[in-house]
């Protein structure tokens, strides 16, 4: 690390003004945006990214795992167009799988950036286009088995050339994609946080200058990466492994995707090496950039989850990671699900980690990304409307207290779910219930969280169609120390035909008719500890309130309570916990 | 004579004002056990032993957010449409402390054994599709009396399109529990969004029997001292209201306490005709500014009780205001990389900053300024608290002159670098950010700290000046005194703009202004001052959120929807610096604003002040400037012997009671014919 000359005032000062630019640009996408997902979801994130597509800044908030991850495909651009063939009021779009390893709804939109005649940097803005084209409509789970059924690709094309507008591709957008006024409102949200980041950041450019500036940048990135090693520092040495699988890819039902992942703690570095990860697969769950996202995210989790990312922070990250593996795709994999699996991957380097750090670890969550879109063709307009959401499920019991009930999982951060009455505003959907689901936490010494339900039918219209997704189900959410596990994620279909409902998972387009429904059920979470230790107040509490049916109280943990009085029966209890606690012994 | 008093977490200011204009103002400890005490001990200070004299008190506390903050609320029940009782607690699912593994979403007020369901539901059109079943809430009603529930709360899906069931349900429950405070969702918030809704209602009942027995038991010690004036309870939309509403809609009180002074900078600016103003208070533990524009302070649609990761949502207008932990009392500290912050930790009011001399040893930006001259060791408080230089050296010289290997007057102004430029973000968010060229701006700054502050937020921003009011100690109770009766309502109205139904949205706002003069009428307002402002929030179809357009009855009448289309096409480009036109625009809310007051001619509180005569005193001392001036010669002013047309130029601080305004080197003081002193930055 070379000495800086920096005044320490300017680098405070610079240490807060450069995220607040991409905090502002952030904001200027979110609102403008046309489509719930950047707007509502906030599947985005903006950057400033120098000439050698290293990263300046990033916006803090949103959906927060895209970490310091938009370098390479503005690289892959200078390489292609060349860095002397950028001229101001060119807009550049990107989607290619090959570098951006995600579906392809998730667009970039750049621009470069000049000072005093010179390219010093660009601006970036990626958010996700409700539709890209493709077989597969909007949200949910989709069955392709490449990524050229998944939609249209754009491998660094000048959008606009020196301001003047491409009027070829424009044409290429409005006709191949279903909803291409969403996509150009859109279009036109990420120009304007560009251009906005470009004056914002020009203006910090004029005050202290380039050199400057860059200075900050790199001692900035210097102070993230000696921080990030404190943090490894305090996990103890060792190698710490863990495995689980996902359901399947959605194509062949049957066969499990295994994930095994092995972390190696040593001084201030780790490495995630993630070697017997599952190989590629048929259908869509491939990413191409997952394994690097998830083992950032991790290492954030576990060594500084206070900072703001930049590229100095994952410097004392190492990661093995073959190609074709089902988080290191190579083209032409499916990407349409491809976020589908990494918050299990995420939960798996935790759990590997339980042993090393006992009093940070909980129990496995929901871990699912619990999207589903309904959609149809509206009969007035002719138009397709579609309806994403999140439903979000229980966390895991943690190491002092029990688990958050209804939440997102660990990868989607700051996403919130749509009300109730939005969605029967604007489409025809009727909400029967929105509720937790008893009994659905883990039973631990601390609790799992409770998962959520959502009871969907189609209101005042013959029928709608649903994307299903679904993962998780055979691989619920895990207990830890004696914990147990929680409720699976899992969806209920019934077709108002008098049949019973049935269960049903990553099934993209299902007709649900006028008398049927879907419940969306979101798993609770794992239990941490053994639950006959749980203190019996707690339980009472949780009977009394809903959460624990007094059978389960009774079988899981062992208390008996008088329902009518609300209290607990003190010597049963003692007696059963007892027997319990001996027949275990007699298991083991 | 008219008085405000606003209790605040520290202090319990008063400003009164009487019939020959004269303005007296004093402080108290606040006292939190028994609130009233303070404002007692205010009045004896005043010297008022009777308030016969007084006409109109207008009175702002923390009743309602301690309530809420504490956790001290009423026993309250909730009851909510079958299957929608857990939303609540659901909430929005999201985890914005992405990466906390140990992260909290908001803590019900209400636990899931008294949430209650009730068969009844509406379609989002408003239409009956389950009628509400009577029996069935009788049979609850029993229930929460054999428990002794104190407050219920009422939300019903989509209520705001028919508020029908709700209100019948009141009815049910005033009769079965006379006793318990009942609050409905509609009467509180008329917008879709049914997480939001249910909580603000819950928040009004569960400070409901607080804020009531409070306001009670102020009036009974009020009429002990022959009080026969009207006595207003301030609002966090920046208006007032009788204590009646109050009492049945607390929740309007909740964040009432920064919205004082903000209106005060809102009424000074529209006197000196300032088409646009940043106002900015700074205290000892936060900095919050608004961004005034033709006088009028904006509102925020929603606000989160303890902060936006785990507060509890309130859904009532709320002004704008964006507040930041920069204040007097905020600690500067150098971690283990060498990396120097300043706050949000404060050392607050006790033990308050090093040079207090009350147990404080983190060195604060109190005491950075008072290390490099810019504070008067003897003449705080009007030398009521002389303030230590040694101790405040010591520390500032431990904890981040020797860490970060600096001459300690180059850390105290490090740190004072450092606040001003969080400061200046926090402004700059406020305005820049809205597409407002800071040339045009003009800082009013206020607040303890305010003075001593805004030159440098002002310089970093590029802002041509800043004025600081008279009193700006007490300018949160001073501001009370121009406060309005007011009230806000809102209706969702979903609608593509252009096929919209002119009828239905004109009547929606009939009665709006019907409801508003009646209540306005009841609070006392004088009939020919009430006046209503009428808003449209609009969007681009596809879009989530919303901009607010002004429109008229008449533009209404006329069906003008292409005026209201350039209009939010004008205010799109003036946010976000690009505009869809042609696209298709939608309506989303019907937004009203009404209000009036008892006089027919406003009491002016800003009035002429004498004109300067002779020099006045000048002291001085020396004074650290920055690194681009050092130490100067700086003359020292007070501000009560400056009269107006007094004029002088930088390196200069003029000191007053609860206050000190700095003007740099190169910088102009001017005092105006309202005793404002205006800084004209140089």
């Amino acid at each position: 690390m070379g000495k800086s000359t920096i005044d320490p005032v300017t680098l405070e000062v610079l240490r807060a003004a450069i995220p607040a630019v991409c905090d502002e640009m952030a904001v200027v996408l979110r609102r403008a945006a046309h489509n719930m997902f950047i707007y509502e979801i906030q599947d985005f994130s903006v950057a400033i990214v120098d000439p050698e597509g290293n990263l300046i800044g990033q916006n803090r908030g949103a959906i927060p795992f895209f970490l310091a991850d938009l370098g390479p495909p503005i690289q892959s651009g200078i390489a292609e167009i060349g860095k002397d063939n950028f001229f101001p009021g060119d807009v550049i779009i990107m989607n290619h799988p090959a570098v951006c390893g995600q579906h392809l709804n998730n667009v970039i939109i750049y621009q470069p950036v000049f000072f005093e005649g010179r390219l010093v940097s660009f601006t970036v803005a990626r958010g996700h286009w409700m539709d890209i084209g493709g077989s597969k409509m909007g949200l949910g789970f989709s069955r392709t088995l490449d990524v050229y059924q998944e939609g249209l690709q754009f491998r660094n094309l000048k959008i606009y050339e020196a301001g003047k507008p491409n009027k070829t591709l424009f044409r290429m957008i409005e006709d191949n994609l279903r909803r291409p006024d969403l996509a150009l409102g859109d279009l036109r949200a990420q120009i304007a946080a560009c251009r906005l980041g470009e004056r914002r950041f020009l203006a910090i450019l004029e005050k202290y200058g380039l050199e400057t500036v860059l200075q900050a940048v790199s001692l900035l990135a210097d102070q993230a990466e000696e921080r990030a090693r404190k943090g490894v520092a305090r996990i103890p040495d060792g190698v710490y492994e863990a495995e689980s699988f996902l359901d399947s890819d959605g194509v062949d039902l049957d066969k499990t995707i295994p994930v095994k992942v092995r972390v190696i703690v040593e001084g201030t570095s780790m490495t995630i090496d993630f070697s017997e990860m599952g190989e590629q697969v048929k259908g869509p769950v491939n990413s191409g950039t997952g394994g690097l996202l998830t083992a950032r995210s991790a290492f954030k989790i576990l060594t500084s989850p206070n900072d703001f990312a930049n590229e100095g922070h994952f410097r004392p990250l190492k990661m093995i990671l073959p190609p074709g593996k089902f988080i290191s795709a190579k083209p032409p994999a499916a990407l349409g699900s491809w976020s589908s699996g990494l918050s299990t991957v995420l939960d798996t380097i935790l759990k590997a980690l339980a042993p090393a750090l006992p009093h940070l670890i909980p129990a496995g969550h929901k871990a699912d990304q619990g999207e589903f879109g309904f959609y149809g063709i509206d009969a007035s307009t002719n138009k397709y409307w579609l309806c994403g959401n999140i439903r979000g499920g229980g966390h895991g019991g943690r190491p002092h207290e029990d688990g958050e009930s209804a939440s997102v999982n660990l990868l989607q951060g700051d996403i919130t779910t749509a009300p109730v009455e939005a969605i029967e505003q604007k489409y025809p959907l009727f909400v029967e219930n929105y509720s937790l689901i008893p009994d659905s936490g883990g039973p631990g010494k601390f609790r799992g969280g409770l998962g959520t339900e959502w009871l969907i039918r189609p209101f005042d219209v013959d029928h709608v169609f649903v994307n299903i997704g679904g993962e998780r189900f055979g691989c619920p959410p895990w207990g830890l120390w004696g914990g147990k596990a929680g409720m699976p994620n899992h969806y209920l279909l019934d077709l108002g035909d008098g049949t019973k409902p049935e269960i049903v998972a990553k099934r993209p387009g299902q007709l649900v008719p006028k008398k049927g429904w879907v419940a969306l059920r979101g798993g609770g979470g794992g239990g941490w500890g053994d639950p006959l230790e749980r203190d019996i107040a707690r339980v009472l509490t949780d009977v009394i309130r809903g959460y624990v049916s007094p059978e389960k109280a009774r079988s899981e943990y062992g208390v008996v309570i008088d329902l009518s009085k609300k209290e607990v029966d003190e010597a049963a209890t003692r007696a059963l916990r007892e027997s319990m606690r001996q027949a275990c012994k007699k298991w083991d | 004579m008219r008085v405000g008093v606003d209790i605040g977490g520290t202090f319990t200011d008063f400003v009164a004002m009487g019939e020959d204009g004269r303005i007296l103002h004093t402080k108290s400890s606040t006292t939190p056990k028994e609130l009233t005490e303070g404002i007692l001990q205010c009045f004896d200070k005043a010297g008022l032993h009777k308030l016969a004299q007084v006409k109109q008190l207008l009175h702002g506390s923390t009743v309602a957010i301690n309530t809420i903050i504490q956790g001290v609320g009423a026993k309250t029940a909730l009851i909510t449409t079958k299957g929608m009782r857990d939303i609540y607690e659901i909430g929005r699912e999201n985890r914005p402390d992405s990466w906390n593994l140990f992260f909290h979403r908001p803590r019900p007020l209400v636990t899931r054994e008294w949430r209650l369901e009730v068969s009844e539901r509406s379609t989002p059109k408003g239409d009956i599709l389950v009628p509400l079943d009577e029996s069935e809430l009788e049979g609850i009603a029993g229930r929460l009396e054999k428990h002794g529930v104190e407050a219920v709360a009422v939300c019903f899906l989509h209520s705001y399109m028919n508020p029908a069931h709700e209100r019948r349900a009141g009815e049910i429950l005033h009769k079965e529990l006379p006793d318990v405070f009942i609050s409905l969702s509609n009467e509180l918030v008329r917008e879709m969004g049914e997480y939001e809704r249910t909580s603000t209602t819950v928040l009004n009942a569960y400070v409901g029997p607080v804020v009531s027995s409070y306001l009670n038991h102020l009036v009974g010690h009020m009429q002990r001292l022959e009080f026969q004036g009207v006595l207003l309870i301030m609002q966090s939309n920046g208006g007032c209201m009788s204590v009646e509403v109050a009492k049945q809609q607390p929740i309007h009180t909740t964040e009432s306490g920064p919205v004082s002074g903000m209106i005060g900078a809102a009424h000074l600016s529209q006197i000196l005709d300032l088409p646009s103003a940043v106002a900015f208070d700074m205290g000892g533990t936060t900095a919050k500014t608004v961004f005034v524009q033709k006088g009028t302070v904006p509102l925020a649609p929603v606000c989160y009780i303890g902060g936006y990761e785990t507060g509890q949502p309130m859904k009532v207008p709320v002004a704008d205001i964006v507040e930041i932990g920069a204040g007097g009392g905020s600690i500067a500290s150098v971690d283990d990389l060498g990396v120097l912050s300043v706050g949000p930790r404060s050392a607050g009011a006790d033990p308050g900053p090093v040079c207090y001399g009350q147990g404080g040893t983190e060195p604060t930006v109190t005491d950075a300024n008072l290390l490099l001259g810019r504070l008067n060791p003897q003449n705080f408080l009007g030398g009521e608290m002389p303030l230590a230089v040694e101790p405040a050296r010591d520390a500032l010289k431990r904890r981040v002159a020797d860490p970060k290997g600096m001459d300690v007057y180059r850390a105290a102004d490090a740190i004072l670098q450092i606040v001003t430029n969080n400061m200046s973000l926090a402004v700059r968010r406020i305005s820049v950010e809205r597409g407002i060229d800071p040339r045009d701006c003009v800082i009013i700054a206020f607040g303890g700290a305010g003075p001593l502050h805004a030159v440098g937020v002002a310089k970093e921003l590029l802002i041509p000046k800043v004025i600081v009011p008279p009193i700006p100690g007490h300018f949160s109770a001073l501001g009370m005194l121009v406060a309005d009766l007011r009230h806000d309502y809102v209706q969702t109205y979903l609608h593509e703009l252009k096929s919209a139904d002119r009828n239905a949205i004109l009547s929606y706002f009939r009665e709006f202004e019907r409801q508003a003069r009646a209540t306005l009428v009841s609070e006392g307002a004088s009939i020919d001052t009430i006046s209503s402002s009428l808003r449209l929030d609009l969007r681009y179809q596809g879009q989530d959120h919303v901009l607010s357009v002004p429109v008229t009855f008449s533009e209404l009448e006329n069906g003008e929807y292409q005026v209201f289309i350039e209009r939010y096409d004008r205010t799109h480009l003036d946010y976000y610096g690009h505009a869809a036109s042609g696209e298709i625009v939608e309506v989303v809310n019907l937004r009203l604003v009404a209000s009036g007051r008892a006089n027919k001619e406003r009491v002016e509180v800003f009035r002429p002040i004498t004109e300067q005569k002779g020099r006045p005193e000048v002291g001085g001392r020396r004074t650290y400037w920055g690194p681009k001036w050092g130490w100067l010669d700086t003359a020292i002013y007070q501000r009560g012997q400056l009269g107006s047309g007094f004029r002088c130029e930088g390196p200069a601080i003029v000191e007053e009671w609860a206050s000190t305004t700095l003007i740099f080197p190169g910088d102009k003081l001017m005092v105006d014919p309202l005793g404002n002193l205006v800084v004209e930055v140089g």
